[in-house]
């Protein structure tokens, strides 16, 4: 069995340069304009500088200064994101979408070579109809189908034949691994273990010892050995969207205009997916980082952004901010039943508000 | 304060006073409740600030005063207690209980802290008979919304007086509930209330079904309304705002209607919802040569047929609606037989009782589902 992994190069960024060339060759990096801004995408141009997703802009700026900052496009990119897993779906394979712009497909019980045919199909495809690059890794479990196409990156396919994801595997940081984080990485780092290959050395004993109960399957992994499935349609279980503030927000009135506006696009959004939402929730973040979330239920799923925005504002009160405030401010719609709303209201125009 | 009275009263006045408390309030004298002895009576009092609930019982007053407890402790060491009698005192900062061989001092708060009740400028007043309001009461609120976004308006009960008639009216928008009945003494003209209907229903538990119960508009603007009878008042904060025009959805006339078995419908549609899916409920009635067919279908769980005779007037129909929806309202329908009335798929129907019910008249109208 293979599993392929599909993640476009530079996926914002190639967007920019592909419909603006004269953006090709320089450093361009995809990052909102404000003050705590952050690098979405960057070029592989800009690369170099240390300039890379999650970097303040205002850093990355300081690292190049020839940076060129896009401003993001995200209907764009989602219309985009629609296309290219329209060319995942083409042959029927189930594809787990991991963002808008990385997938998994699974590609069954099918020899090495049709599984690289494969990929390469689907690399030309996108390219030809999207003119961006995507690179892919295949292999015979997700995790290492992904470092491959990590490994390759940009513009390229390698596939990593079975029976060789141990030798592949092995002289990779141990970071590397699905499951360590830097915390486990410098507990391991401190025995002396840096590469996979130290843990696939690892005997079970050993391993329990530095892994607990994960240790026989870290150990897996580090060989290679992966049995976690393609999960295909994963299910929508909420949508959300929220709002960081360039300057905390503590006026009332501002914060209701914001879930007022937040209740309008989580509206078109849940119109976009067919469906409706039993419950509808808001996300706060003080100035001190500590978050507070409240939902409500509601007895009739919907879509509507005025009954969104009268639970949103419910929640918001039982909050009790009372003046504090907000770095953050986001809505959430979850519990949702597909289709339109069937109930319509006895008072259709004159409560339902 | 100092007085001896039986466990079982004391327990049942101060269990039914501790269900008003709000457990999360941030007020700690809100989380108790206030005693008041005087007179052969100790009267035991909860309140939110929005409703307020006293219950009495007798009791040999030794020394007149008033004491605060935490509710939900007291009453749950009250319920607790062996039936027997106790002597309770209290103080500004203690509550003590002797009851048999044991003692119990609780920790109390200053009894003249607690809010005192509203001023007692009476507007309007009437009296009920204590089983038409609670009929009444149990016929309409389950209709009332729960959903505090939509309001507190929808979440409460209007209450329509003229003269000697009164009207209940509760709706969550979907559905709606009325109920007519007449009053013992009316008031000269009309009012329109609208009461939160979780004070409703701390009075059909409270308020005794076998008395007459005498309503009062408290306050100068009456924004608060009283309900009394004999040692139990309930005393809330009417909702402001503008109940929705409710007469405007009742349909005027029908053009089609059927008289089905009431029980046999909700079984029909107690089955059929299990099918439905989480999608609304939705179960469709098709009306036709004197047969009522329910039918569902999902996905998921497969598809329900379900046939009942009913007595048909007028032309066939396909109709659907949410079947929680219809079954809340069949169950508060208490006759063998119910009416169901039709003015096409769209509009909203009309549900009764098929024959008269002593005491009141009820009538709740539910808008359909789009098919």
């Amino acid at each position: 069995m293979f599993v392929a992994h599909f993640d476009i190069d530079a996926f914002y960024a190639s967007v920019a340069i592909r419909d603006d060339p004269s953006l090709r060759g320089l450093p361009v990096a995809v990052a909102g304009s404000s003050r705590r801004a952050v690098v979405l995408t960057a070029s592989y141009e800009a690369r170099p500088f240390g300039v890379r997703s999650a970097v303040p802009l205002y850093r990355a700026r300081e690292a190049c200064p020839q940076l060129v900052v896009v401003p993001p496009d995200m209907p764009k990119y989602k219309a985009i994101s629609r296309e290219i897993f329209a060319i995942f779906r083409r042959r029927g394979h189930p594809v787990e979408g991991l963002s808008l712009d990385e997938a998994f497909i699974d590609l069954g019980e099918v020899a090495f070579e049709s599984a690289r045919e494969f990929a390469a199909a689907i690399r030309s495809e996108v390219l030809a109809e999207t003119a961006l690059t995507v690179s892919a890794g295949v292999a015979s479990g997700k995790m290492v189908a992904k470092i491959a196409s990590d490994a390759c990156k940009p513009n390229g396919l390698l596939a990593i034949e079975p029976g060789r994801e141990g030798a592949f595997l092995a002289p990779l940081p141990v970071g590397r691994l699905w499951g360590i984080g830097p915390k486990t990485q410098a507990r391991l780092d401190a025995v002396g273990i840096a590469t996979i290959g130290d843990v696939a050395a690892l005997d079970e004993a050993e391993a329990r010892g530095l892994f607990g109960s994960w240790g026989a399957q870290v150990r897996e992994l580090a060989l290679g050995i992966d049995r976690r499935r393609v999960e295909s349609e994963r299910e929508t279980k909420s949508i959300s969207t929220e709002e960081t503030f360039e300057y905390d927000v503590s006026d009332d009135r501002k914060l209701l205009s914001v879930l007022r506006e937040q209740a309008r696009e989580l509206s078109e959004k849940l119109e976009r997916e067919h469906l409706c939402a039993r419950s509808i929730g808001v996300k706060i973040k003080r100035r001190d980082f500590s978050t507070i979330s409240r939902q409500t239920h509601l007895a009739e799923p919907t879509r509507d952004p005025r009954r969104i925005f009268a639970a949103s504002r419910q929640c918001l009160r039982r909050a009790t901010l009372a003046g504090e405030p907000v770095r953050l401010l986001g809505t959430r719609a979850a519990m949702f039943v597909e289709g339109d709303s069937v109930q319509p209201s006895l008072f259709d125009r004159v409560s339902d508000s | 304060m100092k007085v001896i009275c039986s466990t079982k009263d004391i327990a049942s006045a101060v269990g039914a006073a501790s269900k008003v408390v709000n457990a999360h309030t941030t007020v700690p004298i809100l989380s108790n409740v206030l005693l008041q002895a005087e007179d052969g009576k100790v009267s035991v009092r909860a309140t939110d600030l929005e409703l307020t609930l006293e219950q009495g019982f007798a009791a040999e007053v030794a020394e007149p005063g008033s004491v605060t407890v935490p509710a939900k402790l007291f009453s749950t060491y009250l319920a607790n207690l062996a039936a027997g009698t106790m002597e309770l005192s209290g103080t500004a900062t203690r509550a003590s209980v002797k009851c048999g061989k044991s003692n119990y001092d609780f920790h109390a708060l200053p009894a003249d802290e607690y809010p005192p009740l509203p001023a007692v400028a009476r507007g309007s007043h009437f009296t009920i008979n204590g089983k038409r309001l609670r009929d009444g009461i149990e016929a309409t609120i389950f209709a009332a919304s729960n959903e505090e976004a939509r309001g507190a308006v929808l979440m409460g009960t209007l209450f329509e007086i003229d003269g000697t008639a009164l009207t209940m009216v509760a709706t969550d928008g979907y559905r709606l509930a009325k109920f007519q009945t007449t009053l013992e003494d009316g008031i000269s003209g009309s009012e329109r209330y609208i009461v939160p209907s979780r004070a409703l229903s701390e009075a059909a538990r409270n308020l005794s079904a076998g008395e007459t119960i005498a309503v009062s508009a408290l306050g100068p603007q009456s924004n608060q309304l009283q309900m009394t009878a004999g040692d139990a008042a309930i005393t809330v904060r009417l909702v402001d705002g503008q109940y929705p025009n409710y007469q405007q959805v009742i349909p005027a006339k029908f053009d089609r209607s059927v008289k089905v078995n009431t029980s046999a419908l909700i079984g029909c549609l107690r089955r059929a919802e299990l099918v439905a899916g989480d999608r609304a409920s939705m179960v469709k009635l098709a009306i036709s040569g004197q047969t009522l067919v329910v039918t569902a279908s999902s996905d998921v769980s497969g598809t329900a047929y379900e046939e009942i005779e009913v007595e048909q007037t007028g032309e066939d129909l396909t109709i659907a609606f949410n079947a929680r929806y219809l079954v809340d309202i069949l169950n508060h329908v208490k006759t063998p037989q119910t009416a169901i009335e039709f003015l096409g798929p769209l509009s909203p129907a009309a549900i009764r009782p098929a024959e008269p019910v002593e005491g009141g008249e009820q009538l709740y109208v539910l808008m359909p589902l789009r098919q």
